[in-house]
């Protein structure tokens, strides 16, 4: 026994759910039922050992004086303030009267269930979408969806950082448009350890961040660009042969012949005789003739072209080589605006510093084209051979036992959702239930969203803990149990550099305060109401329980008791290293031939200063992340506010010059779509030409509107055809000026 | 011979993620105020550097109570409130302080803080009660860099001692001659 537990009070482990993907393990001291301090939980591999202000101050979200208490109904217009105390039993009869009847008018699809969340069993709100035959809006588009379409194509998995950031002795780190040192922590203390073994460091960003401050080298890129630089660094390797031929033939697409006429792969169907099958073909140069890559004995050919049965064939090297021709150090200076003699350098140092770590931020893929700087960068590392084979693997859970329901629902992509409600295209929204997020405070576009949208919706549910910017427009709103009041089963988050592959249970730290439940425990109760309670009959326990015995080896033993005691290391068990159509690196797509993106390549950003529409609106908008927040969460916590007590925009001397601003002057940030008023913040590290707000300040928080109200929701129809589009939250044109006193 | 408690803060691996101030909060139920601070060592503000790109420079620096061996705020103190402990912690005892603040303006290092609702001056306690239960500091166990490391000063084998050695650490304002007990290793250069 300890001393604390002698002293009356227990210790719980959870794992801090607020700071999305990054699975923080917390020991909560509870004392007569309530939390009395948070430290960081232990790890087995102390490693993984990882803490942050957030986490700390998780508690005072739970204690938070402004906590919904219990359920409400709105008196009044929406928005308007004005509620009423209901019960759950009358908020719950409430909502299953509505659901049904738009349901019966509409079609089942109308009603939309919108959320995120990274818990397992946050996916009750997938199982009772899915119940009603609804429609369910994931979180990945709110500006994370073009990472995981590059990866898609080149990795065959939604983030391929595993492959990317073997910390364990790298010689160089590049850093392209991440900062972790403020908004993925887990990763940053790795990273120092490396720079402390000797690795170099360099950083890639539009803004000096506090991970630019660690560098050895700072480039400060055009935003948007990252991907003609990786274009251009291809160029100077592939033409100073400084490339990985050995990698390249063994675990990409590099050797595999590509049909002149077709664009697509040769393969043995058609071109040798009384084969049927799908094997990819190279050009043998010990032959000289055309072979199987897994004949014995075969040499492939990376260049050149061959004639196959009367057509041109070109191994997909050799149309990279041919694309990456068209980036010269001049013409990528041009693009770039970094000097080419920086980019023959650190292209020579990606080669010669082996292995380099690659760390591919989120900014980097905010852009209209993420995905397509997400690919260029990950080609980079391929033909240099920067690529670690040997990633951690995902557990396998039980999720379609868990997941079981009466019916499909529909999945509509984020972005999608502004036509269907103001459009009814491809199908009318009708009813919004949103969850485990600030929809309204993060959506883009949300002056449209607010004034267009929501009128159009016929009722609107809101679970959460706080009168927030979604909140207010809810129609009834009920009142959620913090994190640390349920238990949820969390895997571990992979996608990010340098992170654990550690499942780990999410324990109840406290009841459930005021009237508020847990998000599995509204479901169960609606669903009885609803008609299809067989499907919500297990306690979170119970789930978890199911979720574990999917029979997987990766969850081999994992039960819940021995999650009780601590996180438990997920099981390796074998896989194919890439899950792409030739199970290998694909810097060459199939897919995304007919959008002419077969290969990566740079496209300019859809509203970037070198647009017509910067003649109006002149500065490059971006609203990256705090170390103070997690998005909308904690900026109304007051120990945060106190370290970063509003919010501002930086903007460089030059720009604040030109406009007569001071450092704190109020200034207006405006376009088409909306405007902010907030203070600027005169600095010399964000680049000429842009400006950034923080994201995730809550309404009240700026002079005048709100950040995202300048934000756009358009499509970018590649993505659309690998998985999803993204919100391209940094690819905003913005002008700024001061507000002069009334 | 009697430990002297001191801490070594690398400012190599500082972030200035300001999660020291948190725990600081946390371990001392503070509302308002922390017994520690995270200045940024750069441009005109917080988070920015100083210079022009391509020499943009920054980083971050924690501020605790120094504990220093010869603390100017101790001598000040009318009502002897301030008391140094064998082991170099130097703390305010809370039933003395009758709010005067003169220790406030005796200190080279800013780190008291002044409650008007108590009518107290708090600071850093280096958690002296956690180190008599032989636990690190609060800020130490929660810094995520580990940037942060307390022990024994005097004692040359000990792991403050080797990296103060190591990393050529140095005192803030030693020009006031109060002996801190918190050093500090500067940032490395950079690399070619």
């Amino acid at each position: 026994m300890t001393s604390t537990e002698e002293q009356g009070e227990k210790l719980v482990r959870t794992v801090c759910h607020t700071n999305v993907a990054q699975g923080c393990s917390l020991l909560a001291h509870v004392r007569d039922g309530a939390i009395t301090k948070i430290e960081p939980g232990d790890f087995p591999d102390p490693r993984y050992r990882h803490i942050c202000a957030r986490g700390l101050a998780a508690m005072k979200l739970a204690y938070h004086p402004d906590r919904l208490k219990y359920p409400m109904k709105r008196l009044g217009v929406r928005g308007e303030g004005k509620w009423q105390r209901i019960s759950w039993d009358e908020s719950l009869d409430t909502i299953a009267t509505k659901l049904k009847d738009i349901s019966e008018r509409y079609g089942s699809r109308s009603l939309l269930w919108a959320m995120s969340g990274s818990g397992c069993l946050d996916q009750a709100y997938l199982k009772f979408a899915r119940c009603c035959e609804g429609t369910f809006a994931g979180l990945i588009g709110f500006g994370d969806a073009a990472g995981p379409c590059g990866d898609r194509v080149s990795f065959g998995v939604d983030w391929g950082e595993r492959y990317l950031t073997d910390l364990e002795k790298p010689g160089l780190c590049v850093f392209w448009g991440n900062n972790p040192a403020e908004t993925q922590i887990m990763g940053i203390r790795m990273l120092m350890d490396a720079k402390e073994r000797g690795a170099k460091v360099v950083v890639i960003d539009p803004r000096f961040t506090a991970t630019a401050s660690k560098a050895d080298e700072y480039i400060q890129i055009r935003p948007g660009t990252d991907a003609a630089l990786a274009l251009g660094m291809i160029n100077f390797i592939i033409e100073q042969g400084l490339y990985d031929s050995s990698f390249i033939s063994n675990h990409t697409v590099g050797p595999f012949l590509v049909n002149g006429q077709t664009g697509l792969f040769l393969r043995e169907r058609g071109i040798v005789p009384g084969r049927s099958d799908d094997h990819y073909l190279v050009w043998d140069t010990v032959t000289n003739e055309v072979r199987r890559h897994s004949d014995q004995g075969v040499t492939p050919a990376l260049t050149g072209v061959y004639k196959v049965g009367g057509i041109e064939c070109r191994p997909a090297f050799e149309l990279l080589a041919n694309k990456a021709r068209e980036y010269t150090p001049d013409k990528v200076a041009e693009i770039t605006e970094v000097p080419s003699d920086i980019i023959c350098r650190l292209a020579s140092e990606y080669s010669q510093r082996r292995p380099v770590a690659s760390f591919r931020g989120m900014g980097l893929q905010r852009t209209f084209h993420g995905d397509l700087s997400f690919r260029a960068i990950t080609a980079l590392a391929a033909i240099t051979g920067n690529v670690h084979l040997k990633g951690p693997q995902p557990p396998v859970l039980n999720r379609r036992a868990f997941l079981q329901a009466g019916g499909r629902c529909a999945i509509m992509p984020l972005l999608k959702i502004y036509d269907a409600i103001a459009k009814e295209d491809p199908y009318p929204i009708k009813a919004l239930w949103i969850a485990k997020h600030n929809m309204l405070n993060q959506i883009a576009n949300a002056k449209l969203v607010r004034d267009k949208l929501l009128p159009r919706l016929d009722f609107i549910v809101v679970v959460d803990l706080f009168m927030n910017a979604s909140a207010c427009y809810a129609d009834i709103l009920l009142t959620a149990s913090s994190f640390l009041e349920q238990t949820d089963l969390m895997t571990p988050p992979i996608g990010n550099p340098g992170v654990h592959n550690y499942l780990q249970l999410q324990q109840k730290v406290i009841e459930p305060l005021y009237e508020s439940k847990p998000d599995l425990e509204i479901l169960t109760e609606l669903a009885q109401k609803m008609g299809f309670g067989e499907y919500f009959n297990k306690s979170a326990e119970e789930y978890i329980d199911l979720l574990l015995s999917s029979g997987h080896p990766s969850v081999e033993g994992i039960t819940l008791e021995k999650l009780k005691e601590g996180p438990v290391q997920v099981r390796p068990y074998p896989v194919p290293t890439f899950s792409t159509p030739s199970g290998r690196i694909e810097f060459y797509s199939e897919k995304l031939l007919g959008l002419g993106q077969e290969l990566p390549c740079y496209m300019e950003p859809l509203e970037s200063r070198r647009r017509p529409l910067a003649q109006r609106y002149p500065l490059s908008y971006f609203t990256t992340h705090s170390r103070y927040r997690v998005h909308s969460v904690f900026a109304n916590v007051s120990w945060l506010r106190e370290l970063e007590s509003e919010p501002v925009l930086e903007i460089n001397p030059s720009d604040a010059e030109a406009r007569d601003i001071r450092d704190g002057d109020l200034v207006c940030a405006f376009n088409d779509r909306g405007k902010v008023k907030l203070k600027a913040k005169v600095h010399q590290g964000i680049r000429p030409g842009i400006v950034n707000v923080t994201q995730g300040w809550w309404p009240q928080h700026f002079a005048e509107g709100s950040h995202q109200d300048l934000t756009h929701c358009a499509i970018n129809p590649a993505q659309e055809v690998v998985y999803e589009p993204n919100t391209a939250l940094y690819d905003v044109l913005v002008e700024v000026e001061r507000v002069r006193e009334q | 011979m009697a430990k002297r408690y001191g801490l070594v803060i690398d400012l190599e691996r500082c972030t200035g993620c300001q999660t020291c101030i948190i725990a600081c909060k946390m371990e001392n139920n503070l509302e308002v105020g922390s017994g520690i601070r995270v200045e940024t060592v750069g441009g005109p503000s917080r988070d920015t550097p100083e210079g022009t790109y391509p020499n943009l420079r920054m980083h971050y620096l924690p501020i605790p109570c120094m504990h220093c061996d010869e603390p100017p705020c101790l001598p000040s103190c009318p009502t002897e409130a301030i008391y140094k402990r064998q082991d170099g912690v130097v703390l305010v005892d809370e039933e003395k302080c009758n709010g005067c603040r003169e220790c406030l303006e005796t200190c080279p290092y800013d780190v008291l803080v002044y409650y008007p609702e108590k009518n107290k001056v708090w600071k850093c306690t280096l958690c002296a009660h956690r180190l008599d239960q032989e636990l690190q500091p609060f800020c130490v166990l929660c810094c995520e860099m580990e940037a942060m490391f307390c022990g024994d000063l005097g004692d040359l084998s000990s792991q403050v001692s080797k990296l103060m050695d190591q990393k050529n650490a140095f005192t803030l304002k030693p020009e006031f001659g109060a002996k801190p007990a918190i050093y500090y290793c500067p940032p490395k250069p950079r690399q070619e």
